[in-house]
C-alpha cells in the first residue's frame, strides 16, 4: 500500500467535489434541511414531554449524518469513476483495492466531519444544542458509526461492481430502509413488537440509545457498546470481501474494460 | 530481452471465445502492431496485457516477471493509451494530469506535465474541461497522461483516432522519437495501416481471438504474392484481351486501360510483358502496383470471412 496513490485519489475527490454542485449540495443542503425541518417540527412537540427532545432529535441528526456521509460517499465517488468513464486509467494504473477503499473512507470521514460542522453550528445557532455536552464517549459512537457506514458503503459498491451503474439508486436508499429499524429519533421500546425484533439486533439501534441515555443525564457503560464494535467490524471484514471477490469478478468479466 | 511473454492466452465471455489460445512475444524496445478487424480480440488482449480483465487461462510475462503476481509493479513501469476512455470529463486537463502523475508518484510532476504537453501542443489546454475538449484534444491529453510514468512499455489502442492528418504525424513523430531515446516497446493497434507500417517493426494479424499470422509489415505483404498491373492500350485493345483470355487473367476493363492482377514475381510480369511485344500488341503506358498492408489486411479480412460462410 502507498499513501501517494492515497492522496492523488483524494486530490482527484477534492477536484470532483468542487467542480460539481451536486457534491458541495450533499455536505450543506440536506443536513441544514434535516436540522430546520426536525428542529421545527420538534419545537411543536416538545410541550408533550419532559424529556429534552430537542437535544435527541439533534443528537440523532448529528450522528446519523456519520453514518449517511460515510456509507453514501463511498459509492457516489466510486460511481464518479463510472460516469465519468475514466474506471478504464484507474484500473490500469498501480492502484490497489486497499488504497481505493482506504482513500473513500477517509473521504467519507472529511465529508461528514464538514457536515457535522455545520449541523453542529446551525443546531447551537437555533436551538442551543451544544455538541460539547456529550461526553468523550461520542467519538467512540463516531468510530463505531464509520465502521458500520464503510461496510454498507462496501456493500452497495460491490452491487455497483457486479451489476453497474443500473443499480445506482441503491447508493442514495439503502441507508434510508435501515434508518427506520435504527431508533435514530425514537427510542426502541416505541417501536411494534415485529420492528423491535429486527431493530434489537442492529447494531446501530445501541448507538442510538447510548446516545439518549447520555442526553438524558444517564450513564453509558463502554461493555454496553461492545456488540455494535465487534458487529460493526464483523460487518466490514465480511463486507470488504465481498468489495474485494465483486472487483475480481468485474475485471474476470471485463466490465472495467466496457462500462456502461 | 523479451520485454512481454504472452502463453496460450483465453478469455471467452459467454460462449464467444474473445481469445484464443493467443501466444507471443515482444521484445525490449520493439514496436509491435496488433492488427485485425473490428472484434477480432485486439482491445481485449489489451485489456488482459494491461490488468484490465483477468484471463481465463494462460499466462502473461512482463519484464521477466508473472504479471499476476506483479501487478503493482508491472504497472508501474507500463501505461495505457486508448482513444476510447476518456479522463474525467469534469475536471480540467491539469487537474486531471496532476492526478495521474501523483498516481504514479513522478518526480516534479508539474515540470514533466509541462514538459510533454509542450510537446503534443496542449499547453492552452490546461485550464479546459476534459468534456469541452474536441476528440483530437482529448486523444492527445491521453497520450501525455500515457507518458507521465517514462513507461518501459507502452500500449497505444488506437490512439490517433480523431486526429487529423498533420496531428497523427506529429504524434507518430514523437512517438518514434521516444522509442529510439528510452528504448520503451510501444504495442500498437489500429486500423490505418499506413500508420502501422510507418511505426511497427513486426505484426501480428489476429482474427477470431487468435494470431493467424505475424511477420514485419514487408514479410505479411508478401505473403499476397500478386501486384496489380494497368496496361494502357491506345490500339488493338481487343487484341490484348483475347491474350489475357488465352492465358486464363481475369481482368477488367476501364476505357483504353486493362486492369488485372498477376503474382508478384519478376518472372510472371515480365514473359507475358513480351509476348504483347512479340504479338505486335503494343502498350503506351504500363503501371505495376505493389500490394500493401492494406491489401493484405483486407484479404485476411475477406479469407475469414468466405471460409465463415462455407
Amino acid at each position: 500500500m502507498k499513501w501517494y496513490r492515497i492522496k492523488a485519489l483524494l486530490l482527484n475527490y477534492w477536484y470532483i467535489s468542487f467542480s460539481s454542485a451536486d457534491r458541495i449540495f450533499d455536505i450543506l443542503y440536506w443536513p441544514v434541511l434535516d436540522v430546520l425541518i426536525w428542529g421545527f417540527m420538534t419545537f411543536f412537540i416538545q410541550g408533550l414531554s419532559d424529556f429534552n427532545i430537542i437535544n435527541s432529535i439533534m443528537g440523532g441528526i448529528v450522528l446519523w449524518l456519520f453514518i449517511w456521509r460515510g456509507s453514501q460517499d463511498l459509492v457516489v465517488y466510486l460511481l464518479e469513476f463510472y460516469w465519468s468513464r475514466s474506471v478504464y486509467h484507474l484500473f490500469i494504473s498501480p492502484i490497489k483495492k486497499i488504497e481505493l477503499v482506504i482513500s473513500l473512507g477517509i473521504l467519507g470521514i472529511i465529508r461528514s466531519l464538514l457536515s457535522f460542522i455545520v449541523v453542529s453550528v446551525l443546531g447551537y445557532a437555533l436551538y442551543s444544542f451544544n455538541v460539547f455536552n456529550f461526553s468523550y464517549k461520542i467519538l467512540f459512537f463516531i468510530g463505531v458509526l464509520f465502521i458500520i457506514a464503510w461496510a454498507i458503503g462496501l456493500f452497495i459498491g460491490s452491487l455497483v461492481l457486479r451489476f453497474g451503474t443500473r443499480i445506482q439508486i441503491l447508493a442514495w436508499s439503502v441507508i434510508w430502509i435501515i434508518q427506520p429499524f435504527s431508533c435514530v429519533f425514537y427510542p426502541l421500546s416505541a417501536l411494534p413488537p415485529w420492528a423491535a425484533s429486527i431493530a434489537s439486533v442492529n447494531p446501530l439501534t445501541t448507538i442510538f440509545e447510548s446516545m439518549r441515555i447520555m442526553i438524558a443525564g444517564g450513564t453509558v457503560e463502554l461493555s454496553v457498546l461492545w456488540y455494535p464494535l465487534i458487529a460493526g467490524l464483523v460487518l466490514l471484514a465480511l463486507m470488504s470481501v465481498v468489495f474485494s471477490s465483486a472487483m475480481n469478478s468485474a475485471r474476470k468479466k471485463g466490465r472495467f474494460a466496457k462500462p456502461e | 530481452m523479451d520485454v512481454l511473454v504472452v502463453s496460450k492466452l483465453v478469455k471467452k465471455f459467454g460462449s464467444v471465445k474473445a481469445v484464443d489460445k493467443v501466444s507471443f512475444k515482444v521484445k525490449k524496445g520493439e514496436i509491435f502492431g496488433l492488427l485485425g478487424v473490428n472484434g477480432a480480440g485486439k482491445s481485449t488482449t489489451i485489456d488482459m496485457l494491461s490488468g484490465l480483465t483477468s484471463p481465463d487461462s494462460g499466462t502473461i510475462k512482463l519484464f521477466g516477471k508473472d504479471f499476476s503476481k506483479n501487478q503493482e509493479e508491472c504497472k508501474q513501469r507500463f501505461n495505457v493509451a486508448t482513444a476510447y476512455y476518456n479522463l474525467h470529463g469534469r475536471l480540467t486537463v491539469w487537474q486531471n494530469l496532476i492526478v495521474y502523475a501523483k498516481l504514479y508518484n513522478v518526480k516534479n510532476p508539474k515540470d514533466k506535465i509541462k514538459d510533454l504537453s509542450e510537446k503534443f501542443m496542449i499547453k492552452d489546454l490546461f485550464k479546459t474541461k476534459i468534456q469541452s475538449l474536441s476528440s483530437g484534444e482529448r486523444s492527445r491529453v491521453v497520450l501525455v497522461k500515457s507518458l507521465l510514468n517514462d513507461p518501459e512499455l507502452l500500449f497505444l489502442d488506437e490512439c490517433t483516432v480523431g486526429l487529423d492528418p498533420d496531428m497523427a504525424e506529429i504524434t507518430r513523430d514523437h512517438l518514434k522519437q521516444y522509442n529510439k531515446e528510452t528504448g520503451c516497446t510501444i504495442i500498437f493497434t489500429s486500423h490505418y495501416m499506413q500508420e502501422v507500417e510507418k511505426l511497427c517493426n513486426r505484426i501480428s494479424f489476429m482474427n477470431k481471438g487468435k494470431i493467424v499470422s505475424t511477420g514485419n509489415a514487408q514479410d505479411l505483404v508478401e505473403e499476397l504474392q500478386t501486384q496489380k498491373v494497368m496496361l494502357h492500350f491506345s490500339k488493338n485493345i481487343k487484341k490484348a484481351q483475347s491474350l489475357l483470355r488465352k492465358r486464363e487473367i481475369i481482368f477488367e476493363q476501364n476505357g483504353k486501360q486493362l486492369i488485372f492482377h498477376l503474382q508478384n514475381k519478376k518472372r510472371v510480369v515480365y514473359p507475358l510483358l513480351e509476348e504483347f511485344i512479340k504479338q505486335k500488341i503494343p502498350f503506351d503506358d504500363i503501371h505495376l502496383e505493389k500490394p500493401t498492408l492494406e491489401d493484405y489486411f483486407i484479404r485476411q479480412s475477406r479469407q475469414n470471412e468466405s471460409s465463415e460462410e462455407l
